[in-house]
């Protein structure tokens, strides 16, 4: 396609921007997309092997690097079912009901989003610290939240709150509920409705969610900084490990466990990419972060 | 008789659904929000005002408020033209860089974050190429500019390219047949289709780096008065246990969010009635 | 004006959807291109356009060769199905858009245009729509809109695609006689696309029926009706 004076007429568009435009965009977006993403992408590997292979497996081998692997793998298998679970019901509750206040309620799903990581971070210690009332109580008891796995699941929880239930919302409001109450008129009780009827109809749509959930529970950063605590060994997440040992300049160490959150960055966005393409009808339409 | 807060419905689950959404709700988000309100009105306004109203407070604020405004701006100018380009021309390597576009999504802000600093520290592969061309990146105001952008870059091309994608062939060529130039095409009848997808993108890009944390601190410098971020300073105040300082510019900050949140609904209302769809 | 359509064809691809044709149009005709889908006949309306060029032939008006000539020197009012109507503009906004779109030197005063959009208004007999947004018009109403705007730019003739097929039967009656109207009002040349044999046979002074890329037949209606040339013709207007 053409639009220079020397083109075959045939190839001609009548509301195509000229061929000179349309390579200068072109060139912009590639030249911008290769400065801001992928040369940081890059620059992460590149970092991990400046001592070479053996140097940059090494540092994920050791007590701290581990301890920090296990610990965020922990915080997603804790926090991204709680997510799930939550994300399937406020669904639910939102598309099969019809009640007052349901446009409030989809805002405050959405609240974490607009809000700082830092300040929900915050807000937690606030709440279960060991200066207020119920945190006091909690670490008498022996429960404590904040610097400790709970605080750091909760907060977790938190930033990655509206992930699952912002993409099925729109998927289920798409569907509307006639499947449902078919199988509800053919004697099917709830539950099984919503195993046989609903789940087959979301699943793509779910995973989507998860699969986002997943990636941003185990690389948040600054809500877990805050209430962490970042007790080495114990309470040092892989994010948290990164920002120690970059600090305390122990280069390779850090850009090896970022490689390994990269690749994590990298396969998510793989999977993503290949949901859209195989269940575009199945995932809403509409983006969401 | 008013309407009946939830209608009677055939729907299963009623109970269960809402009784976890509720609790969950309240639990997580409610609740330790809440706890920080009610901080802050313990502490009272005239405190709260007194922790912000200092130079080193009031230079964070508007140090993020400033820089964040500048990146989304780049991300809403950037943004359009990456979703008009990954919508409307087909060249190799095109899928790649559509599903590129969301690396910051999946990418830990630590990750991005000590990457940057890599990259445009002095002895970094950009940053030695600024040194000579004179310029300072890493560790001044310009290093956190560069994070802002590459954490806010998806939400425009994200909210724009769907309406890029929708708008009718119809409509560009009948501007044609009106003898309209292709420039005066674009400036008159798309980018207004385009407007208010771009400004709720341009929003959310806005409020996503106001509040960004992990992908700054390690590019910025972090000098008071110069290189410090407002989340920054919340984490230095909980790490001197000064929580009443932490919450009045944490509560400072909740306000800004909530401002952006009401502006986001309110360009969508607006779209809406103007243009009859978002 | 005159259009001479020569030995036009167009492929897409592989594909020909339009084999070499021949049409004479005389000034101030209306004629109606018919049948049914995939005949050709919005391809060759786009081609007359300027939205589509031609794999080979020419096409001339008043004698000239236009086949060249960018979809904006056409000066050829166009009217799309979907009407095509700038939903974040007014009426007033979405008529007056081509004299806007003018270069400086070309353009009419304000007070011009003003002038101009509020007769425009009156000949398609929707004085008052003038400050309403496309959303807030029905669907009759819109079409008349887009005719207007058509209008505005002082075409060289009027092309219109199916420009009753979205709109219900009853609608579709009295907007028939509209567009008669105004084509004998502005005497301007007008083609137009439909797949209904009863609107072209109403309306037009010359039908040409279509099909499979070629045509079949170019008369009068009542000739058409009297006398089909082809086995396709006599089938497609009793059907």
């Amino acid at each position: 396609m053409s639009d220079t004076p020397l083109a075959p007429l045939q190839f001609r568009s009548a509301i195509a921007e000229p061929r000179a435009a349309r390579w200068a965009l072109i060139g912009i977006v590639v030249l911008g997309l290769g400065v801001l993403l992928f040369a940081p992408l890059i620059a992460v590997f590149a970092e991990a092997l400046t001592r070479g292979w053996a140097a940059a497996l090494a540092s994920l081998g050791n007590r701290d690097a581990r301890a920090a692997i296990k610990l965020t793998l922990t915080i997603a298998a804790i926090s991204v079912p709680l997510n799930a679970a939550f994300g399937i019901a406020a669904a639910w509750f939102i598309t099969k009901f019809d009640f007052r206040g349901k446009a409030f309620l989809i805002t405050l799903i959405d609240l974490p989003f607009s809000v700082s990581p830092v300040v929900a971070g915050l807000c937690i210690v606030l709440m279960f610290g060991a200066n207020s009332a119920l945190g006091g109580w909690l670490v008498a008891s022996g429960y404590p939240v904040v610097f400790a796995l709970p605080g750091i699941v909760l907060a977790t929880v938190f930033v990655t709150f509206p992930f699952v239930a912002r993409e099925l919302i729109p998927v289920m409001v798409e569907q509307g509920r006639a499947e449902e109450e078919a199988a509800l008129t053919l004697g099917a009780s709830g539950a099984r409705t919503f195993l046989t009827v609903t789940l087959p109809n979301i699943r793509w749509a779910l995973l989507y969610g998860v699969l986002l959930c997943n990636a941003r529970a185990m690389g948040e950063f600054g809500a877990v900084a805050v209430v962490s605590g970042k007790i080495r060994g114990q309470t040092a997440s892989i994010p948290i490990t990164i920002e120690m040992l970059y600090n305390e300049y122990l280069s390779v160490a850090a850009f090896s466990l970022a490689a390994l959150l990269a690749m994590l960055g990298l396969i998510t966005l793989l999977l993503k990419t290949i949901l859209e393409l195989r269940h575009a009808d199945q995932i809403a339409a509409t983006y969401h972060h | 008789m008013g309407r009946p807060l939830i209608h009677r419905s055939p729907m299963p689950g009623l109970g269960l659904s809402m009784g976890i959404t509720i609790t969950m709700l309240s639990l997580v988000v409610l609740l330790p929000i809440g706890a920080l309100l009610w901080k802050g009105a313990s502490f009272g306004l005239g405190n709260i005002w007194e922790t912000v109203n200092r130079p080193r407070v009031w230079a964070a604020l508007y140090l993020s408020f400033r820089l964040s405004l500048l990146a989304a701006l780049f991300n809403l100018v950037f943004g359009v033209v990456l979703a008009w380009v990954l919508a409307r021309y087909r060249f190799a390597g095109r899928r790649i860089l559509d599903a590129t576009v969301d690396l910051p999504f999946a990418l830990p802000t630590a990750v991005a974050g000590i990457a940057l600093a890599a990259l445009y520290a002095p002895n970094g592969a950009f940053g030695s190429l600024a040194k000579e061309l004179g310029f300072t990146i890493a560790y001044t105001q310009w290093g956190i500019f560069i994070a802002l952008i590459f954490v806010g870059l998806p939400f425009v091309t994200r909210t724009v390219q769907p309406v890029v994608e929708e708008i009718e062939r119809e409509v560009e060529e009948v501007s044609a047949t009106l003898g309209a130039s292709r420039l005066y095409t674009i400036m008159r009848v798309i980018m207004p289709m385009l407007t208010p997808a771009a400004l709720t993108g341009f929003a959310l890009a806005l409020a996503r780096a106001v509040g960004e944390y992990g992908s700054v601190i390690f590019i910025a410098g972090n000098i008071p008065l110069r290189t410090e971020i407002a989340p920054l300073l919340i984490v230095i105040q909980l790490e001197e246990f000064n929580y009443d300082a932490a919450s009045a510019i944490g509560i400072a900050m909740l306000l800004i969010s909530f401002a952006m949140l009401l502006a986001i609904n309110l360009i969508q209302v607006w779209s809406r009635r103007r243009i009859g769809y978002v | 004006m005159h259009i001479e359509i020569d030995e036009i064809s167009k492929a897409f691809g592989t594909t020909a959807a339009l084999h070499p044709v021949s049409l004479s149009i005389p000034s101030g005709a209306l004629v109606a291109l018919l049948g049914p889908s995939g005949s050709g006949k919005t391809t060759l309306l786009r081609i007359l356009g300027g939205l589509e060029f031609p794999s080979s032939g020419r096409v001339l008006f008043d004698g000239h060769d236009a086949t060249g000539l960018s979809v904006q020197e056409r000066r050829a009012g166009f009217v799309f199905q979907s009407y095509a109507l700038f939903r974040h503009m007014t009426v007033f906004e979405n008529i007056a858009y081509g004299l806007r779109a003018r270069p400086r030197a070309l353009r009419p005063t304000r007070a011009e245009i003003t002038r101009r959009v509020t007769k425009l208004l009156d000949l398609i007999q929707l004085p008052d729509i003038g400050p309403r947004y496309p959303s807030q018009l029905s669907g009759g109403q819109r079409q008349r809109v887009a005719l207007a705007r058509a209008l505005a730019i002082e075409p060289r003739m009027l092309l219109l695609d199916e420009p009753f097929g979205a709109l219900d039967a009853k609608v579709r009656k009295e907007l028939r006689s509209g567009l008669r109207e105004i084509h004998d009002e502005t005497g301007l040349t007008t083609v137009f696309v439909t797949h209904d044999q009863d609107e072209a046979m109403e309306l037009a002074d010359f039908v040409v029926v279509m099909s499979m890329g070629r045509i079949e037949q170019i008369g009068k209606p009542q000739d058409i009706r009297a006398r089909p040339a082809t086995a396709f013709v006599r089938e497609f207007i009793s059907g």
